[in-house]
């Protein structure tokens, strides 16, 4: 029985003492797997983009031998489509290669025999140019399934689209045409001759439904700096853009019906290259310019100066060059990035982050390519009659270690910016998301905030630890322990509704307090001095000093408050706000960077002034003792001997003081105006990192760019204060052990 | 003087006006928060004021100051009647005011929506019971007691709708479950379940035209009221949660009315998108997500100190574990938020409804912010407090102790829970309180993890399993973020944040100060002073 109790135990303890080491552990393991856990969703925006061979088609000869004049392919690569010249759609299974259906375009134009040309208007609508110059407007639907046993089902239709449909003309090379929002639409001819139509077909509905069809039609009769080599029109069917073969853009208006006006010509690069291809990136702001030299560069008009309020085209983004002359350009539907090739190769470039994303080598030169209405399947047919589909996989193609932390010229943009906008209404949007202004505003806090608290918490953890009368210290010390406590939205709230519209309503006060209460603090000194060898009461106030200062400080406050509305009638003509913008020119904010000094002060002063004063109190009292002993006073001691030998302790408290502001969510989120703005006024309001994550966060959509970079700026939050404690936990090891041993 | 500033005791001072300073901040927080959050419940008086242009205003005297345009004083004044006239508050500039009354029979009415009316009482019609009392004042109190049973019957019926609801709805539950393992074995199941439900939902209906016909009859009863521009309004009694005569009241009846207004503060639900009302959902979320993160951040801490304290031996690993135990507590609370979203919401939430609540995609069960999140994520931000605590705590205890127990045979083990947790307790209880002040001040990771503006339901009622641990709730810090920052009519929502900050502020306070004291005792208890 004894001898099982005492097994019995030890079996207890052995196992007690392993459970407990790991336990331990799991502290360790917890902050690594933090770390690992946030990383691992931020990781992605850095993964390299792919693309992957999904299914390589020899198409059948009686298909291929005739003209094929337009490729397509659908999301899961399962499905690609030829049309071929006499108009007909070849639907294609990519697993087999087999042919699944051919469809013969609906509603052909009267008088038309064969296609001459297709521009894809996106979103699986087709224009169809036929040979006598009539236009018709198709939608091609292709669409895959799989069943749960693993075959794969396609479904295809090709269908009418009745807003676009243009009668028969002559002479027509090249041929847009736009729908105009229940108006009718536009086409736009390149005419043999290198002559430019402009043909609107309007359409008005009186109040009896009656349709009312009016037929306009301008010919270009501006001068040409060259013969036209490209020509594009953006999707609202306004701004018609050409290139020649000397190398000139063209910009013109073609809104209102019946009127061609040149807005612009601009030479696209100094040694005047033909321009082989024009491409609006979606979005319809910037153009994509590819000339014979392989050079592509996309463009948007801004303001120029001399220019007035005319905006000009202007070269803002230079991606990676192809070696060939660029022969086609093609636009990603979903975002900004642009599919471009020459003879043998295909580059893939994303405009705003200037990332060549990949480079895909076809078997054999390229013919025609197209992508998918998602833009995750590219379909290239090649000169040997294979039609070739690529499975994109690019994550985020808008980030970059430029984009993030670098200038980025934005569309709409007048000059490359440091800009903070994760989303806007439209999907064309192209998101900001720089995080040097979110970088920026964490620092301008914490610094406003460290400014105003180190040396508020310093200099009273010094006197509590070395002045004050012990009795008072064990009342103290608590009380400001409480004040740690007071959570942080309590602060943001009082700072951001109460704090801000007082200070709103006197901002003056606030330098005046500057001023003034250390200038009562000195009168108080000069007085102390008579007082104090003149009474009794040295004895007494010894120890207790401060309680003399508080009504000292509070009439100081008081005082400044009182002057500053004098100040601000005969100085600042009764409103220094007002001054400031006029003759200064800064913009005062409600919620500016003064209120986050104090609020965001007042949280970490408590945290300061715990850790100081116990490092300040943890001195050895034998070296204070020998200080005194030879007749330093108590300030000489405290100055000269403790504070020194405390360094490190204190140093160490103002390190995780910082750590503390720099990660403060509730204050910053509440008193601040939370605008990602990069100024340095204090007047003026910011957005930290941390508020950052707390406003985007609920609105970012799983795995989204904007969810992975709010991942990232949590990574980045974590390392920063990671180094910070650590380093501050190393300086007080370190004191500990200097003085461990009394 | 030379010597005077030479031995340093102007500086001395200077650094005394540094804590001046401080404590004069912490007594202006804490002031603030007192003045504005106390004061809100008293019924105060409604002052009519006749203007210079003839026109006349009721209402409660709120600010006082100096008009920063022209400089004149003015007065700021609630004057309700959100409905009628758009505004709840109104600026006068005192050299408008003729004179200055108060009404006797000024009556303050709280409506169940736009906030308070108040204006006069002219008459109350009463279709259906009768009226015996003579002022309209008292017919209006005595219709208001007559029809008390038949709303308390309506309240009773709305009670068994949601129950009637929630039982419908996880027959529903069952029926998704059961239509994803494969319609055609269950059929007859999900027949008969289709058919329980149905009975659910016809007397969910029924009962539903009850409280509405109920309603109805209540709703006839009206009180004519005038406000004080002149303009008439009939209010049902329904709209009518409390009234009261504040001029004619004396001082203790205010005093009742003021804890009548703190029992519906702790106890009631708020309305008015939270801006009025109580806030039980608050409180209650608060300290039902407090409890559960102790559970789970109370062992965990308390083993880590003792491996700290007791186990490991001072090397590379113990520094390492002290590491990581300050950077647990540096981290900011935001990326625990961040972490949690990642890791409990969408890594954990998400894997548990893809094995359990298949059926139930895409709407999510465990794969979205709640209690249970926010309890371990706030679990894991406040270990550091009850490692440190405990280790404290642990290491208070003289050496002898341990000694003269293992001296007499006990094992490391058995020293530990017979001998050091139990004079280790109020150290432990101390971090406890701690951690628990923390997670009950601490917002920012919450609102990522689980909080909502408006819970529908608590996370603990009489429905089975009771705890709902994938319940959103609310909580009393986020509760003043969005009411403060997030309610469209901010400047009416300020008097009710700044009870709910108060309060907050009340918990945080005593608890800190009850755990500050615990460990102040049981420092002194076991420490003997040097020097």
């Amino acid at each position: 029985m004894a001898q099982n109790f005492t097994d019995k135990s030890r079996r207890n303890d052995r196992l007690a003492e392993i459970l407990i080491r790991i336990g331990g552990l799991f502290v360790i393991v917890s902050v690594v797997w933090i770390l690992v856990m946030i990383s691992r969703v931020a990781l992605p925006l850095f993964y390299p983009p792919s693309a992957k061979i999904a299914a390589t088609v020899k198409v059948a000869a009686a298909i291929s031998s005739g003209k094929v004049l337009a490729i397509g392919s659908e999301e899961n690569q399962q499905g690609a489509f030829l049309l071929d010249e006499s108009g007909t759609f070849h639907f294609f299974k990519l697993a087999d290669g087999s042919l699944s259906a051919s469809i013969k375009a609906p509603a052909v134009p009267t008088g038309a025999t064969r296609l001459a040309a297709v521009e894809y208007l996106g979103k699986s609508a087709c224009n169809l140019l036929w040979d006598n110059g009539a236009i018709s407007s198709v939608a091609v639907a292709l669409t895959s399934a799989k069943a749960k046993d693993g075959t794969i089902t396609l479904t295809h239709d090709v269908s009418v689209k009745e807003d676009i449909a243009f009668a028969a003309t002559s002479g027509v090379v090249q041929s847009f045409a736009r729908p105009i929002e229940g108006k009718g639409a536009v086409r736009i001819d390149r005419l043999s001759g290198d002559r430019l139509r402009v043909s609107h077909q309007l359409v008005e509905k009186d109040l009896l439904g009656t349709e009312k069809r009016t037929d306009t039609s301008a010919d270009l009769t501006d001068p040409l700096p060259g013969r036209l080599s490209a020509v594009t029109v953006d999707a609202k069917g306004h701004y018609l853009y050409a290139g020649t073969d000397t190398g000139w853009l063209l910009r013109w208006d073609i809104s209102e019906a019946g009127t061609i006006k040149l807005l612009e010509s601009t030479p696209a690069s100094d040694n005047h290259k033909a321009i082989t291809s024009l491409t609006l990136v979606l979005g319809d702001v910037s153009l994509a310019v590819g000339d014979a030299g392989g050079a592509l560069t996309t463009w948007f008009p801004i303001k120029v100066a001399g220019s007035g309020e005319d905006r000009r085209l202007t070269r803002i983004h230079t991606l990676r060059a192809n070696t060939g002359a660029t022969a086609f350009i093609i636009a990603s539907p979903r975002d900004k990035t642009l599919y471009s090739g020459d003879s043998d190769t295909i580059h893939v470039d994303h405009m705003t982050s200037e990332r060549n994303l990949l480079t895909i080598k076809p078997p054999a030169a390229v013919t025609h390519t197209a992508l998918s209405p998602k833009g995750n399947s590219l379909a290239a047919l090649d000169s040997s009659g294979t039609l070739t589909v690529w499975k994109m996989a690019i994550p985020h193609p808008e980030i970059s270690f430029g984009t993030l932390f670098g200038k980025v010229w934005y569309e709409g943009y007048d000059k490359p910016e440091y800009s903070w906008q994760s989303s806007a209404a439209n999907d064309d949007f192209e998101p900001k998301m720089s995080l040097v202004p979110l970088v920026f505003g964490t620092i301008k806090a914490t610094l406003c905030a460290m400014l105003f608290a180190v040396p508020l918490a310093l200099l009273a953890a010094l006197y509590t630890s070395q002045f004050m009368s012990p009795k008072l210290k064990g009342r103290i010390k608590p009380v400001v322990e409480i004040m740690a406590a007071i959570p942080s939205v309590v602060i943001g709230f009082l700072a951001g509704l109460w704090l801000a519209p007082l200070i709103d309503k006197s901002i003056l006060s606030v330098f005046m307090s500057i001023v003034i209460v250390p200038l009562m603090l000195l009168v108080t000194i000069f007085l102390w001095k008579r007082i104090k060898t003149a009474s009794p009461l040295q004895k007494v106030t010894r120890g207790h000093e401060f309680i003399a200062m508080i009504p000292v400080v509070i009439l100081g406050i008081y005082l400044a408050f009182l002057l500053s509305g004098v100040a601000e009638t005969t100085l600042f003509a009764g409103d220094f706000k007002q001054w400031l913008f006029s003759t200064l020119g800064i913009r005062y904010d409600q919620r500016n960077s003064i209120i986050i000094a104090i609020a965001l002060g007042f949280a970490v002063i408590p945290i300061i002034f715990t850790i100081a004063e116990d490092a300040l109190s943890n001195v050895p009292r034998n070296l204070t003792a020998a200080s005194l002993a030879l007749g330093a006073s108590r300030w000489q001691t405290a100055w000269r001997v403790v504070l020194p030998s405390a360094l490190p302790g204190v140093f160490s408290a103002v390190m995780i003081g910082f750590g503390r502001a720099i990660g403060e969510t509730m204050i910053v989120l509440m008193a601040t105006g939370n605008t990602p703005i990069l100024s340095w006024s204090l007047f003026n309001g910011l957005r930290s990192l941390s508020a950052n994550i707390a406003v985007e966060i609920p609105e970012a959509p799983l795995n989204s760019s904007l969810y992975r970079v709010l991942f990232l700026s949590a990574v980045l939050l974590f390392i920063f204060t990671f180094i910070i404690n650590t380093g501050a936990e190393a300086l007080r090891q370190r004191f500990r052990k200097k003085y461990g041993r009394y | 003087m030379k010597v005077f500033w030479k031995t340093g005791e102007p500086y001395v001072l200077a650094t005394g006006a540094a804590l001046a300073v401080i404590l004069v901040m912490s007594l202006t927080l804490i002031g603030t928060v007192m003045t504005n959050g106390l004061g809100y419940f008293w019924p105060r008086a409604l002052v009519q004021f006749e203007l210079k242009d003839g026109s006349r205003v009721l209402g409660q005297i709120t600010q006082q100051e100096k008009n920063p345009l022209s400089g004149e004083r003015r007065l700021q004044l609630k004057v309700g009647n959100r409905d009628i006239f758009g505004q709840d508050f109104r600026w006068i500039d005192e050299k408008e005011i003729t004179a200055r009354s108060l009404p006797a029979d000024a009556v303050l009415l709280e409506r169940r929506e736009h906030g308070n009316y108040f204006g006069m009482l002219k008459d109350v019609t009463a279709e259906g019971i009768t009226l015996t009392a003579a002022t309209p004042y008292e017919k209006l109190q005595q219709a208001r007691k007559l029809v008390a049973g038949k709303i308390d019957a309506t309240a009773k019926i709305k009670k068994q709708m949601s129950d009637l609801n929630y039982a419908a709805e996880s027959i529903r539950l069952k029926l998704q479950k059961l239509e994803y393992d494969g319609k055609e074995q269950n059929a007859t199941a999900i027949a008969e379940l289709t058919a329980v439900r149905e009975k659910k939902m016809a007397e969910f209906t029924t009962l539903n035209e009850q409280a509405t016909a109920t309603l109805a009859e209540i709703g006839k009863i009206t009180a004519r009221m005038t406000d004080a521009a002149g303009g008439s309004k009939e209010i049902s009694l329904t709209e009518i949660i409390a009234l009261q005569r504040p001029n004619s009241m004396s001082f203790l009846t205010k005093c009742g009315a003021y804890l009548e207004r703190v029992r519906e503060l702790l106890l009631d639900d708020p309305r008015e998108s939270n801006t009025e009302g109580g806030l039980f959902p608050a409180i209650f979320g608060t300290v039902m997500m407090v409890l559960l993160m102790s559970v789970f951040s109370l062992p965990f801490g308390v083993i880590a100190a003792i491996y700290l304290r007791e186990y490991a031996r001072d090397g590379l690993l113990t520094r390492m574990v002290r590491i990581a135990v300050n950077n647990l507590a540096g981290v900011p609370s935001i990326v625990y938020g961040v972490f949690g979203l990642g890791f409990f919401v969408y890594g954990i939430g998400g894997s548990i409804d893809s094995l359990f609540f298949p059926e139930r995609l895409p709407t999510p069960t465990f794969g979205t912010g709640g209690i249970l999140w926010s309890s371990l994520t706030l679990a894991l931000l406040t270990v550091p407090v009850v490692i440190v605590a405990t280790e404290e705590s642990l290491a208070s205890i003289p050496k002898g102790i341990r000694e003269g127990s293992l001296a007499l045979g006990a094992t490391k083990f058995q020293t530990l829970t017979k001998i050091l947790l139990p004079m280790a307790t109020p150290g432990i209880m101390t971090g406890l309180i701690l951690s628990m002040a923390r997670a009950a001040g601490e917002v920012a990771p919450l609102m990522i993890v689980g909080v909502v503006k408006l819970a529908p339901t608590l996370p603990f009622d009489a429905n089975f399993p009771f705890f709902h641990m994938d319940r959103k709730f609310m909580h009393l810090g986020f509760h003043i973020y969005d009411v403060g920052f997030q309610s469209p009519n901010v400047e009416a929502a300020k008097p009710m944040v700044y009870v709910t900050t108060m309060l907050l502020l009340a918990i945080v306070v005593i608890a800190s100060s009850t755990a500050i004291y615990l460990r102040n005792r049981m420092r002194s208890k076991y420490t003997t002073s040097t020097f």
